[in-house]
């Protein structure tokens, strides 16, 4: 009897803090792995380390949606929506952006994404503007490699954007 | 000591309850009220009067569909708004990936671009879908509709319907 009791209380124990992990993870903020170099030098520059770098990604922006340029975000690609991308966004609604193609005025609820690594990334500028609906979080800080640890700052871009 | 030791344990029960309240309603499924008439006659068939919150419908939305991904044609679905991200509309999906379309009011037929799908209201002419903001990405969309909740005269699984009409292949 008493090892039935001490089990039934660690059960409980791990339910409770799976489900309070899971609830965070899924409302305030969680960790995850940057995969690719469409971002560098900001995540992966390529022959820095050997591990992907890991970053903290909070949501409560989505709550209040207070967005705005230079964020990095992690959205839903709006071409295979099972796959997440991480980009910066350079432009909200209602500016213009000038791409290959034209001058491009960014529609109601929806930013303009592109990589830091332009050579290198499958952004907005294949894809076109994103509605904000799709972001699931933005990024504060890298939190692993240890050597690499340090916040993103919002950075504000100067060409591309005719206003 | 009974009263301290009985207030704590209420409150760990209250809380673990609603973490697995908070837990089943953002993964497994939950109730939302239908406004608007977009989609009658399947939701709120009827012009409402004044009681508004009594009579709308009250539909069950499951969320397994987001982990599996299966969505199909006929499906009505929950999905953010594609021009205003605060709010959420329920139409039905009427093309997905790869179909065309045929753009009312014009000669034009739209392919459906990879990832996105064509959402259409079940009463055309008031409502605000595809048809007025395109195509939306399926990564919007966070529920799919199952059944009516309430009210109990209504209570009923919503079935997939294939529209006959607007298709060209």
């Amino acid at each position: 009897m008493g090892t039935k009791n001490i089990l039934l209380n660690v059960f409980k124990k791990y339910l409770a803090i799976g489900l309070v992990g899971i609830t965070v993870t899924d409302r305030y903020g969680g960790v995850c792995p940057i995969r690719g170099s469409s971002m560098s030098p900001t995540f992966n520059p390529s022959l820095e380390s050997f591990t992907d770098d890991y970053v903290f990604l909070e949501k409560f922006c989505l709550d209040k949606y207070k967005f705005s340029h230079g964020d990095v975000v992690i959205f839903s690609d709006p071409t295979n929506y099972k796959e997440r991308c991480v980009k910066r966004i350079l432009a909200m609604e209602g500016d213009y952006i000038s791409n290959v193609g034209g001058v491009v005025k960014v529609p109601e609820g929806h930013c303009w994404v592109e990589g830091d690594n332009s050579a290198s990334s499958f952004d907005s500028r294949s894809f076109g503007p994103i509605p904000l609906g799709l972001i699931h979080g933005r990024v504060t800080h890298i939190v692993w490699p240890p050597q690499r640890i340090r916040k993103i700052d919002r950075r504000i871009p100067q060409e591309g954007l005719a206003m | 000591m009974v009263t301290p030791n009985f207030f704590w344990t209420v409150c760990k029960s209250s809380f673990t309850v609603g973490l697995i309240g908070l837990t089943i309603s953002d993964r497994v499924a939950s109730i939302v009220p239908v406004r608007g008439f977009s989609m009658s006659p399947t939701f709120n068939p009827h012009e409402s009067t004044s009681l508004g919150l009594f009579t709308d419908d009250h539909v069950l939305v499951e969320k397994r569909c987001l982990t599996d991904y299966k969505f199909s044609h006929g499906d009505v679905v929950v999905f953010c708004s594609p021009s205003s991200y605060k709010e959420k509309h329920i139409k039905r999906i009427t093309a997905m990936p790869g179909d065309w379309i045929s753009v009312p009011y014009s000669y034009d037929t739209v392919k459906i671009p990879e990832g996105h799908c064509w959402v259409e209201g079940d009463n055309p002419t008031n409502s605000m879908d595809s048809r007025s903001f395109g195509p939306i990405p399926l990564g919007l969309i966070r529920g799919r509709v199952t059944h009516i909740l309430w009210p109990p005269q209504r209570v009923g699984k919503i079935d997939r319907k294939f529209p006959q009409s607007g298709l060209a292949f």
